[in-house]
């Protein structure tokens, strides 16, 4: 067998807004099964890979391609995703969560996690208003899948509660099992340590471990480079849009390049 | 389980209240104008309540299909079983209508294009004398007869005084309340629900978010369609009067007043309002005022609660589906497992 193909390849991206460029000439390869960091200090266009990634923007130039794990006795095709909408996105495999959590914040811990299985579901308006057979097994299907995912998450006993009622780390953990419930192939974390304690980062250092358990593969955004050099198998790191760096932490520790985007100006600063 | 108890008591009242002593046909008139505002009021709150779409053009819906009933009556005599879903479809068709092309502005935009739907269709029905015979409005409507005479040739019941049009008013507006329960409970009006919070967020768990806006759009449209539909073979006269903007406040006032979102409570925000409706017809004469300063009225009403309780007197809380019974189940395993441990 040959090398596996990329889950998901970045090839020659570029994003305009106006005057800025967001991003210029990004490229990397998402293989799968592992877990790979997005790295670069403020307004390096990190969260702007992810928007064009889930068809929140589409990129000005470039390709974005995913081939997702072929079902037994089919050969791997690839999509080129760059274009579609977010909700097509998502359908195909590749879920997300927010640098700054956007949850479904008046519904309950259950509801938002059964919101993240409408694209894997199918019942309408008819099987609503008439709540056929198959609607009522659908919604209890629905139920038991979100509860395995919040109990994934350590969420179960609060799956009534309002959202908006959970800790700031808990919430940060619904948006994942809400993200998970969509079935990815390929996970986007956007800063899911961001706000969190020692302890809390510890539990993700963990859960995230055991989402690629899962077969799911991982692309992270972080800012914490003790949790990204630890966890990361790869890392892509970027400034000013562009890429400047990508290879195993080991490597980019000691990149001149990496160390004077994240110290050089800082140290001027000091 | 006192809860248990309450739906079933309410429809006993309702089954035997015009059989009182005190229902005169005064009483009768209102309470079905209650019903009629209740529905009317379920069918705007998918829109503002469910999605978080403001939409001040609904009465415009409830004008399309009071004359699309109306004159299906006047002209054609159309049977009672296809005139409903040929208004209520109407009434749909221009939801669609209006809401494919408008439901990609955002906000203000978008109400202002709704409220310009609302004056357009007053504007249509004021002008288009060949078919509405305009501001004379359009008399004759035959009340509603309820035709079995293919089963048995005696069985044709026609409708007379307000008794008769308690019950069918009855009858829509449980059929309506059921309707909008089970769609607000399902994977249809958590799609809602989700656009509603955060229409990004939502995107992202592959809800198509135009298509379902365009949904809620089409069902809002036939529900204000319905009630007026029976408004027009109940009342037997149409005028574009009846469907100025103000009615659109009205409503929306009332699904404010319950808290958006609430399903009961924007039924009780229509009983409230239409009661307050009867008061002032009494009391603004009396002190030398006009009729339609009733609408002062509402409008401070709509301050207040702005001002003071912005989620309405019956917030909407966290617990959509709280009656399913998967999710009592599930309630119960949680209570059971108490304290589990992460």
């Amino acid at each position: 067998m040959t090398a596996p193909a990329p889950l998901l390849k970045v090839d020659q991206v570029y994003k305009r807004f106006g005057g800025l460029m967001a991003l210029t000439d990004v490229s990397f390869d998402i293989m799968p099964g592992r877990i790979q960091g997005l790295i670069g200090p403020n307004g390096a266009g990190k969260t702007t890979i992810f928007n064009c990634i889930t068809g929140v923007y589409k990129p000005t130039q470039g390709e974005i391609l995913l081939t997702p794990p072929p079902a037994s006795g089919t050969t791997a095709e690839s999509i080129r995703i760059n274009g579609k909408k977010p909700d097509k996105v998502v359908a195909l495999g590749i879920a997300r969560t927010f640098q700054n959590i956007r949850l479904f914040s008046s519904l309950t811990v259950l509801d938002n996690v059964r919101i993240g299985r409408h694209c894997r579901t199918s019942s309408n308006l008819v099987g609503a208003m008439l709540r056929l057979g198959s609607q009522r097994r659908e919604e209890a299907t629905i139920i038991d899948a979100s509860m395995k995912w919040l109990k994934f998450v350590g969420l179960e006993r609060h799956a009534l509660a309002p959202a908006s009622s959970l800790s700031y780390g808990d919430q940060r953990r619904l948006e994942i099992a809400r993200a998970l419930a969509t079935e990815p192939a390929l996970l986007l974390l956007d800063e899911p340590a961001a706000g969190m304690n020692p302890r809390e980062t510890a539990d993700l250092d963990q859960l995230i471990h055991a989402i690629l358990d899962e077969g799911v593969t991982v692309l992270l955004i972080e800012h914490d480079m003790k949790l990204v050099m630890k966890i990361c198998e790869q890392l892509i790191v970027l400034d000013h849009g562009e890429r400047i760096a990508y290879g195993p932490p080991a490597a980019i520790k000691d990149d001149p390049k990496v160390v004077e985007a994240y110290l050089g100006r800082g140290a001027a600063h000091a | 389980m006192p809860k248990k108890f309450l739906l079933p008591l309410f429809l006993a009242v309702a089954l035997v209240f015009p059989l009182l002593p005190f229902a005169n046909d005064y009483v009768l008139h209102v309470v079905t104008l209650v019903m009629v505002y209740m529905v009317l009021a379920m069918g705007l709150n998918v829109l503002p309540g469910f999605c978080g779409l403001l939409d001040l053009g609904f009465v415009g819906f409830y004008g399309v299909g009071a004359y699309t009933a109306g004159l299906l009556t006047v002209h054609y005599g159309v049977s009672l079983w296809i005139m409903v879903p040929a208004a209520v479809l109407n009434g749909a068709l221009w939801g669609v209508v209006l809401g494919a092309p408008t439901l990609r502005l955002s906000g203000d935009y978008f109400a202002i294009v709704t409220f310009g739907f609302a004056e357009l269709v007053v504007l249509f029905l004021t002008n288009e004398i060949w078919l509405t015979r305009g501001p004379l409005g359009l008399p004759g409507i035959d009340p509603v007869s309820v035709d079995l005479s293919f089963l048995n040739p005696a069985w044709i019941y026609e409708f007379e005084g307000e008794r008769p049009y308690f019950y069918l008013g009855l009858a829509m507006l449980a059929l309506v309340y059921v309707t909008m329960r089970r769609l607000e409970d399902s994977r249809l009006g958590r799609a809602w629900l989700a656009i509603r919070e955060d229409q990004l967020a939502a995107a992202s768990c592959g809800v198509n978010i135009y298509a379902y806006k365009i949904i809620a759009f089409g069902i809002s449209a036939g529900v204000g369609a319905l009630a007026g539909c029976f408004f027009a073979r109940w009342t037997l006269f149409l005028s574009p009067d009846m469907f100025k903007f103000w009615e659109s406040f009205l409503i929306l006032c009332m699904v404010v007043l319950g808290g958006l979102g609430n399903i009961h409570g924007a039924m009780v925000g229509a009983a409230i309002l239409i009661a307050l409706g009867e008061v002032l017809r009494v009391v603004l004469p009396q002190l030398g005022l006009p009729n339609e300063a009733r609408f002062l009225v509402y409008g401070l009403i709509m301050i207040f609660i702005m001002r003071f309780k912005p989620k309405g007197f019956f917030p909407k809380i966290a617990a959509a589906g709280e009656a399913n019974p998967l999710i009592k189940r599930l309630r119960a395993q949680l209570e059971q497992h108490g304290g589990t441990s992460r």
